[in-house]
């Protein structure tokens, strides 16, 4: 993990048209800073704009205007390629459903962003086997998805993270569809990730992340910051 | 690694789509199969015409026959004849110089529908490679000779198709199979010889002597009866049986009713022929005779060569157009390909996201709709292209004994190499369109909106 010191959000503003052509304001001049280690949660109903924050954020949807500074590169401003690349080497997702790509297997699911952005490290397979071991699904490196749980499945995306050690992480209701143990492993390998320093984004109804104090809390429904 | 992932997602997309895919790639296959049945068969009738066309340079019929009526009522046995002439105009175009040698032919009646032919010992002598099986009392090189006026030589196809061999004897008949008033003649034919295959309408012909066909035209018309057509259909070895059976008394009655089928003039009645067959000296003979003969009001006189050339110009125009019907089934099929790929993509928006999400490229995963689009295509081409040449292999012996189409079910013909050409560049380009509007789509945005 290499990262960057900090993450600052400038101004940052979406919105998308309905069908009817009428403009739909999702956040609006957003501005907060995030050091290196720190964990941003992002709250507020379902609909409100979590997940579009983290895709805009993340360098998926442009904003309507604003930057995305991690240290000083702008992901607002760069290239589709470079953007790839860069998600692909610093960010890692769980999500609450929807984690793994069906071609491809267990293992190759762990490892599959870092091949494709050409940047799998030496005994990559070892490496992956061993991020699968910690979550318990080594036994299953060669299934395909499709034979596997919701939590199963949420696992694996666990151990993708674990094998990328992207200096941030998103997770988008990683608990959500879980049974608590699956949830317990879920937020401890969250927790020792940040430990370690990555960055967190969360957003999560679950009242196992209570315990979590964020360094930042926005609001999306409310669009306070706190 | 990248590529090995992009062949892997290409793959299993594929494979969860088994039943579009596979209706996708049989639908071009078809189209590709009729491509290569087109090219193949209409090269084997070309060649056959040609070959045909090659053995004898002129052919004299009566006033009024057409060039392709001469042609295809002697060289290839298809049309009936437009009329008679005297035998004894061969022997006068005989002695012209520039003729080197003359065949009189004289359509008589058919066997099975089977044509039968009368002629000459000699025109069996030009046309013949070789005999499968000959009367050993028979002499090979004048084979109607003497009291041999009876005589049959068979085509090696219909030989093999009717079961025929030397010694058996058989009815002619008036009039083809499935006419309401075909009629036997008392005429009956001896096999003496079967000819080896030809590759040409020689094989389907049976040959007797002109003095066989006048013969039966001087005394059949007092001695034909009735024969339905599914009676035809019984073994050739019956027909002197049942010929027995049947009342004599009977015939007198019918000959009043069928007595018109002889005065027509599309057969030979006695000393007359339908056509005679020229061999001249050099092709500027060819064309001199030709004029002549067509322009003396008694007779018509066609170039082979000309008229069968002219033949194929017709038939390379019903190629092109069965041609372009099949680029228009292909352009329509790739196009159903392509909406078929397009709807898909609905269904994997979720999953590219998901990619996009974790880096995967734009290009990469429009690359993968690329080569999902371009495989089918190319699969259907050789598939079809394969397929459609392996079948009319295993096809050739059925349609060569059929229909007489000897053709080479591996020759590629310009018509299908266009095809492949033409389908490659627009799968190529539908790919193209298939993957630039992926590669410009924003996934992630779009199920945002969702």
């Amino acid at each position: 993990m290499a990262g960057f010191e900090k993450i600052s959000i400038k101004d940052l503003t979406k919105s998308f048209s309905d069908t009817n052509g009428k403009r739909n304001l999702i956040f609006e001049k957003v501005s907060f800073e995030l050091n290196q280690g720190a964990v941003l949660r992002l709250s507020g109903a379902s609909g409100s704009g979590k997940t579009t924050f983290m895709n805009v954020m993340s360098g998926l949807i442009k904003p309507d205007s604003g930057s995305v500074l991690f240290g000083n590169i702008d992901i607002t401003n760069l290239s589709e390629g470079k953007k790839d690349r860069f998600r692909a080497e610093n960010i890692g997702y769980i999500f609450q459903t929807f984690n793994l790509l069906s071609p491809f297997s267990v293992l190759e699911n762990v490892y599959a962003p870092l091949a494709f952005a050409g940047k799998l490290p030496e005994n990559y397979k070892d490496k992956a086997l061993d991020s699968l071991d910690k979550v318990g699904m080594k036994e299953f490196s060669a299934k395909m998805p499709y034979h596997l749980s919701v939590g199963q499945k949420q696992r694996v995306a666990v151990a993708r993270v674990l094998f990328a050690d992207p200096p941030l992480v998103f997770a988008d209701e990683p608990t959500a569809s879980l049974d608590r143990n699956s949830s317990e492993l879920v937020k401890n390998t969250l927790l020792e990730l940040n430990k370690k320093g990555t960055t967190l984004v969360l957003t999560s109804h679950d009242s196992i992340f209570d315990d979590i104090r964020p360094d930042v809390d926005f609001n999306l429904e409310t669009g306070v910051l706190s | 690694m990248k590529y090995i992932f992009i062949l892997k997602a290409v793959l299993h997309s594929i494979s969860h789509r088994k039943f579009s895919v596979f209706t996708s790639i049989f639908a071009i296959s078809a189209a590709f199969a009729f491509l290569a049945a087109i090219g193949c068969v209409s090269f084997g009738l070309a060649a056959t015409a040609v070959n045909s066309s090659l053995a004898f340079p002129l052919v004299v019929g009566p006033a009024g026959a057409s060039d392709t009526t001469l042609v295809m009522s002697t060289l290839f046995n298809t049309d009936k004849p437009a009329g008679t002439l005297d035998y004894e105009f061969a022997g006068k175009l005989a002695s012209d110089e520039r003729v080197s040698a003359v065949f009189p032919v004289a359509r008589s009646d058919s066997y099975m529908g089977v044509p039968i032919t009368g002629v000459e010992s000699a025109y069996i002598n030009e046309i013949s490679k070789g005999f499968w099986d000959i009367d050993p009392m028979i002499d090979a090189k004048d084979i109607f000779g003497g009291k041999n006026s009876d005589c049959a030589v068979i085509g090696a196809k219909t030989a093999m198709r009717y079961d025929m061999s030397v010694w058996d004897t058989f009815f002619g008949s008036h009039g083809t199979v499935g006419d309401e008033d075909a009629h036997v003649h008392d005429f009956k034919y001896k096999v003496c010889a079967i000819l080896k295959p030809l590759n040409g309408p020689e094989d389907f012909a049976i040959f007797t002597s002109l003095k066989s066909v006048w013969e039966i035209h001087k005394h059949g018309h007092h001695h034909h009866h009735h024969e339905d057509a599914e009676d035809e259909e019984h073994d050739h070895e019956h027909h002197e049986a049942e010929h027995e059976e049947h009342d004599h008394g009977h015939h007198e009655a019918e000959h009043e009713e069928h007595e018109h089928h002889h005065e027509h003039g599309e057969e030979s009645a006695d000393g007359k022929i339908t056509a005679v067959l020229v061999k001249t000296k050099n092709p500027v003979f060819t064309a001199a005779l030709e004029r002549e003969y067509s322009e003396n009001g008694f007779t018509s006189a066609t170039d082979t060569a000309k008229t069968v050339r002219k033949l194929l110009t017709y038939m390379n125009k019903a190629e092109k157009a069965a041609g372009f019907f099949s680029y228009g089934t292909l352009f329509l099929v790739l196009i159903m390909v392509f909406v078929t790929i397009m709807t898909s993509i609905n269904e994997r928006k979720r999953e590219m996201a998901l990619m996009r999400t974790l880096g995967i490229g734009k290009l990469p995963i429009s690359l993968m709709i690329f080569l999902e689009l371009f495989f089918i295509s190319v699969s259907g081409i050789a598939v079809g292209t394969l397929g459609g040449h392996t079948l009319l292999a295993f096809c050739k012996p059925a349609l060569d004994f059929e229909l007489g189409i000897n053709m080479e079910p591996f020759f590629f013909t310009e018509i299908e190499l266009h095809g492949i050409i033409w389908t490659m560049i627009a799968a190529f380009v539908l790919s193209l369109a298939a993957m630039i509007k992926i590669y410009r789509m924003n996934l992630v945005e779009e199920i945002a909106k969702e």
